[in-house]
């Protein structure tokens, strides 16, 4: 363990991953709630459009991901109220275009590389100091918004009409969810990659419903879980040299199933 | 004759969706601690009048003021307590207990960076006493049976200290014994703290005594002053639509 900590970019590494898992799975537990699971993994991958821009055009393929994950986050949200669709069928849409999106301008500005890899799936190298600050700056705003406004989300969680009827201003704060998740969902995926965060979000808060307790508790569970996972997915990800968002997901999902058992009635 | 603003003022009203008209230009009034009891049949528009009333829905034409307000304009949601028809259905996963579900009724009036004020908890207390359902409070929502829930709900209406109360059938899957004592409830809710209360219900013999003024809905409405001989009213028939029911059962005979 000590050995592991003496490397500098294992430092940048545990404390990106400690952020991330906070936020992960505060903000995870009103997405499950919300019933917004799906929307989390369209976000991920709209993030990666980001990333490929980033990339291929020479930005910070972090900051660019913050930013089209916003832009699609309100674009779902937008089509999900002014159109009558399926709300599945336009994320499916959305989060399959992206991925092409982005892999064609990856492919032509020539970035299709262990870059573009590392966004996919994680990876504990390649966190940089600028990438461990940008995560706790926008970090600290998102947990803000999140704890600021968490009676509202819970209230809208569990009963969207009646806490419009009490004077909650619904639709400004479902914008607002969806933006912080998006924030939160780019920021993620420099550790955990864009294919696995939704796992991180979801997984630990699935996993500390099966305790069935009250709305802190649930809370505070699924964020033990999600730092667990991750020091452990990263510890595990360092000796084995696997890729972390992996290591990490498998991690809560060994703690998702102890839960599921631990719990069975 | 003294002028009075009442808490609702519904001018003909009209909802139309896809050609098919639910409500039809309706006109009613609601003052303070009246005790209105909606009937009506299935589909003949009573949850969508309510909704209108909330503003979750918007109407086709017409308009409905509240305490003298336009809705778009009005700022005191807390004033009015809603329990849907779903209430006593709930997602037995969602992990609340049963305080943090009589807490939601607090939630648009607390302060924005504060927690919950020791008069918020007051409130909260208060409202689960009068419930009867305190022992209940670290219990989980979804382990408790369809009366439990119902009175869980009605609690948390009454937390953010509601002047209307506002049900829409709310008793479905509740049995007995606990509709006797919901019923008892609202008259008490009515009478001594001079809630003004608009109940859909079914079950209007019941309650017949306790209300003030029956309104039918049947894509219009009609107001029954006299709520105790609302059962001879010779527009129930109509409003319930008898001729169109046997139309349709002499059609399905041949």
């Amino acid at each position: 363990m000590t050995e592991m900590l003496s490397y500098d970019f294992m430092q940048r590494a545990f404390v990106a991953g400690i952020i991330i898992a906070i936020l992960a799975s505060v903000s995870g537990t009103f997405v499950v709630l919300r019933r917004y699971s799906m929307i989390s993994e369209t976000l991920a991958h709209s993030a990666l459009v980001g990333v490929a821009v980033g990339l291929v055009a020479g930005f910070n393929p972090l900051w660019m991901a913050v930013v089209f994950a916003i832009i699609s986050a309100w674009l779902i949200e937008y089509l999900r109220t002014a159109f009558t669709l399926y709300s599945d069928a336009v994320l499916a849409i959305l989060l399959s275009g992206s991925l092409a999106v982005a892999v064609i301008i990856v492919s032509l500005g020539g970035a299709f590389n262990n870059s573009l890899f590392s966004y996919l799936f994680g990876s504990i190298l390649s966190v940089s100091s600028e990438d461990v600050a940008t995560i706790a700056i926008f970090g600290s705003i998102s947990l803000g918004a999140l704890l600021l406004f968490s009676k509202e989300f819970y209230f809208i969680a569990y009963d969207e009409e009646v806490a419009k009827t009490s004077g909650i201003k619904v639709n400004l704060l479902n914008f607002l969810l969806v933006s912080v998740v998006a924030v939160i969902i780019a920021l993620s995926i420099r550790v955990v990659g864009s294919l696995l965060i939704g796992a991180l979000m979801i997984i630990p808060t699935i996993a500390a419903l099966q305790f069935r307790v009250g709305f802190f508790k649930t809370v505070i569970i699924s964020l033990v879980f999600a730092l667990f996972s991750v020091v452990a997915g990263m510890t595990l990800s360092f000796y084995f040299s696997l890729p972390s968002g992996a290591t990490i997901v498998l991690c809560v999902l060994f703690l998702f199933t102890v839960s599921l058992v631990a719990n069975r009635r | 004759m003294k002028f009075i603003v009442p808490i609702f003022d519904i001018k003909n009203l009209s909802f139309v969706v896809k050609g098919q008209t639910i409500l039809s230009n309706i006109s009613l009034e609601i003052f303070r601690s009246e005790y209105i009891a909606i009937i009506g049949p299935n589909g003949g528009g009573k949850t969508t009048l309510i909704r209108m009333l909330l503003g979750l829905e918007k109407p086709t034409s017409g308009e409905v003021k509240i305490y003298g307000k336009k809705l778009s304009n009005f700022k005191e949601w807390y004033k009015i307590g809603y329990v849907g028809q779903r209430a006593s259905h709930v997602d037995a996963s969602f992990p609340a207990t049963v305080l943090d579900i009589v807490k939601m009724g607090r939630t648009s009036q607390r302060s924005i960076f504060g927690a919950f004020s020791e008069l918020d908890n007051q409130l909260v207390r208060d409202a689960m006493l009068k419930m009867d359902i305190l022992d209940l409070k670290d219990k989980m929502i979804g382990t408790l049976s369809g009366g439990q829930r119902q009175r869980v709900m009605i609690a948390r209406a009454l937390a953010s200290k509601p002047e209307i109360l506002i049900l829409d059938e709310p008793n479905t899957g509740v049995d007995a014994l606990s509709q006797k004592n919901f019923y008892a409830l609202l008259r008490e809710l009515n009478k001594k703290e001079g809630i003004t209360i608009v109940f859909i219900t079914h079950d209007i013999g019941v309650i017949a005594d306790d209300i003030a003024r029956l309104f039918t809905i049947n894509q219009k409405a009609v107001v029954c002053n006299n709520p105790k001989q609302a059962l001879s009213c010779e527009e129930m028939s109509e409003l319930y639509g008898i001729e169109a029911h046997l139309l349709h059962v002499h059609k399905h005979e041949h």
